[in-house]
């Protein structure tokens, strides 16, 4: 908008102009008219309407996080009568205290076994992929190409649409309903990802390292794990956070291979158990939901940057 | 196959060695043999088993179920339960991809811009993505109910309240709501990158020959970015046609069966009426057209790019 005046434009533009500029527009008051000056009129009509856009964006985004939080700490009437509000005087800790000590659901049990679980799917995860990803980076033939495009293809499987045939797996090896079964499964799940971004990025990593390590006598997999493994930092940090939000996250997988007999909940699994039967019973509902996306929440303000950033590389290499 | 790696000087220079090249080989496998043993085990068996069990009256428990042969394949296409659910989920996934990735652009065109304010707003935009489906859709369905957060404000505003979830239409049309509401952030966030991939040059260029902002957007600024719109459409698609976690929170189907996704009939259901062969039928259903929804939206995009650039 500040170089407006001076591309004062050529006369090319004088088709266009009038073509753009609604009719409305036209007997605006003096203005030493030309192609420049409509334009700059239009500009400022465009980010007249951005403001109360964004603002009425932002508050559809914000209100319900508002909700959800001042909710928690309002009895059922308060609730009920003015959900919206913030009666100072009469917020109680009670539904949150009861939430946390509900004998069906242990929350903080929950948050260690969910936590837990990310660990151990993070670390396989790692432990899998990244060798395989190095050997495919690596290779030249079309063997390699074959590999990663089958990992790659596992994204588009819906995992919903495995669980029938993998609790046949599970159930065929005597893991269903335990921790490895579910890690197993889930691990799996995380290969296409962390295949596709592991091998895009160590093809970045120039080929020379590899032969001078190979030249000071080092074999494959010590060239990987001293040299390669510790420059992919950055996108084990990528992977990670991806994996860890979509462990933490996900409801289908251990609701189904966990089952309610292993007494093992998640956060989600354990939500669902603890709000599906009480889903109009508010003072229940909001404290629940508040535990259980805190982590979560807490776990972006501060990792915000590297979740949007990790994202972003990573879909943008796709 | 030797004859060209051997061309290669790297490669002559380790046929020196050769046993240490032997070694090597057999590392690789070894560096290999894990993930793709998890993942054919995890992935690939159960894949080819689904087609299996599909042919099949699977209960869940049996380890030998009979063979059923194409009846479930048959049945599915007169099963109305199924045909419901197939048209909501592509009503779903059609109306909700093209929102939520129209409301995706618009506002990342509107805070493109770094500034602080801008990166404040994508942080607000953005943060349901990190939030489970399952609690975004209870949240929802606390706001959204018939005594719900939203109803008692309408109520206490002498309004008579809305049917958010408790008429079939007005369900579907939420459940769309809640969609956008948790997706376009992500969208937003992958098209602000691609906008910051235009060079500020070519933009300038447009604006000095007279494009108006319509103009540049049309000519310069979707076609630079079009591949970011083809990564964002299909994996909306592909994440909204296996919808299930915010159908059970939200609506639980309801009512009437008016949000029963296919991945919806297919968990809660078949699971419930141990009716594991059926819900494999729907499930090679759902995986193929999944599939070929996301190949086929690759392939057009390469298609157009190709003809662009031709």
């Amino acid at each position: 908008m500040v170089a407006e005046p001076t591309t004062g434009p050529p006369l090319a533009s004088r088709g266009v102009a009038p073509v753009i500029v609604p009719a409305a527009d036209l007997p605006q008051p003096a203005s030493p008219t030309g192609p420049g000056r409509r334009r700059h009129h239009m500009l400022s009509k465009a980010s007249f309407w951005r403001l109360p856009m964004l603002l009425l964006a932002a508050s559809f985004m914000v209100i319900p996080l508002w909700l959800l939080v001042v909710n928690a700490f309002k009895s059922e009437q308060d609730v009920r009568e003015a959900p919206f509000g913030l009666p100072l005087g009469r917020l109680t800790l009670a539904p949150l205290r009861a939430a946390l000590t509900d004998p069906d659901f242990d929350v903080v049990r929950a948050y260690a076994i969910t936590l837990l679980f990310v660990l151990l799917v993070n670390v396989l995860s790692l432990v899998v992929s990244a060798p395989v990803s190095f050997v495919i980076a690596r290779g030249t033939t079309r063997w390699h190409t074959a590999l990663l495009l089958l990992f790659v293809a596992g994204t588009f499987v819906p995992s919903q649409v495995l669980l029938i045939p993998v609790v046949y797996v599970l159930k065929y090896l005597g893991l269903m309903g335990t921790v490895t079964g579910f890690v197993l499964f889930e691990t799996a799940l995380t290969l296409p990802v962390s295949v596709f971004l592991y091998s895009a990025y160590i093809r970045t990593i120039p080929r020379e390292l590899d032969q001078a390590a190979a030249v000071d006598g080092l074999g494959r997999l010590r060239t990987f794990h001293l040299v390669v493994l510790p420059l992919m930092r950055p996108i084990v940090a990528t992977a990670v956070i991806l994996h860890s939000l979509s462990v933490w996250n996900d409801f289908a997988n251990p609701q189904i291979i966990l089952g309610p007999g292993s007494g093992l909940y998640t956060v989600t699994t354990g939500v669902y158990a603890a709000v599906g039967k009480y889903s109009t019973h508010y003072e229940v509902v909001f404290p629940n939901l508040l535990l259980a996306v805190a982590p979560a929440l807490a776990f972006f303000a501060i990792m915000q940057r590297h979740i949007i950033g990790g994202l972003t590389s990573g879909a943008m290499k796709g | 196959m030797s004859l060209s790696t051997t061309a290669r000087p790297v490669r002559a220079l380790r046929d020196l060695f050769a046993t240490a090249r032997g070694r090597d080989r057999l590392t690789g496998l070894v560096m290999t043999v894990p993930a793709v043993v998890l993942f054919a085990i995890m992935m690939i068996v159960p894949l080819v088993l689904s087609g299996y069990l599909s042919l099949t009256d699977w209960d869940g428990y049996t380890a030998h179920p009979a063979m059923v042969g194409l009846d479930h394949y048959r049945s599915l296409l007169h099963d109305p339960e199924v045909r419901q659910a197939a048209w909501i989920t592509g009503v779903l996934a059609v109306v909700g991809t093209i929102a939520v990735n129209a409301v995706g652009l618009a506002l990342a065109l509107a805070i493109s811009a770094p500034s602080r304010t801008n990166t404040l707003l994508r942080t607000v935009f953005f943060y349901p993505y990190v939030i489970s489906a399952l609690i975004i859709g209870f949240l929802w369905s606390a706001l959204l109910s018939t005594n719900g957060a939203v109803n008692s404000a309408l109520r206490a505003a002498g309004h008579a309240g809305l049917p958010f979830l408790s008429q079939p239409g007005w369900a579907l049309a939420s459940l769309i709501g809640v969609v956008v509401w948790s997706g376009f952030g992500f969208t937003l966030v992958l098209y602000i990158a691609g906008l910051h991939t235009v060079p500020a040059s070519l933009l300038e260029a447009a604006r000095i020959d007279g494009a108006g902002r319509s103009r540049i957007l049309r000519s310069v600024t979707l076609p630079m970015i079009a591949p970011v719109v083809t990564v964002n459409v299909v994996l909306t698609l592909v994440t909204l046609l296996r919808s299930y976690d915010l159908v059970l929170s939200l609506t639980g189907g309801g009512p009437a069966g008016s949000t029963e996704t296919a991945a919806y009939l297919i968990l809660a259901q078949s699971f419930q009426d141990n009716a594991l062969g059926y819900g494999s039928a729907q499930s090679m259903v759902l995986t193929v057209v999944t599939g070929i929804a996301a190949l086929a939206i690759t392939f057009l995009r390469r298609r157009a790019d190709e003809r662009a650039g031709a």
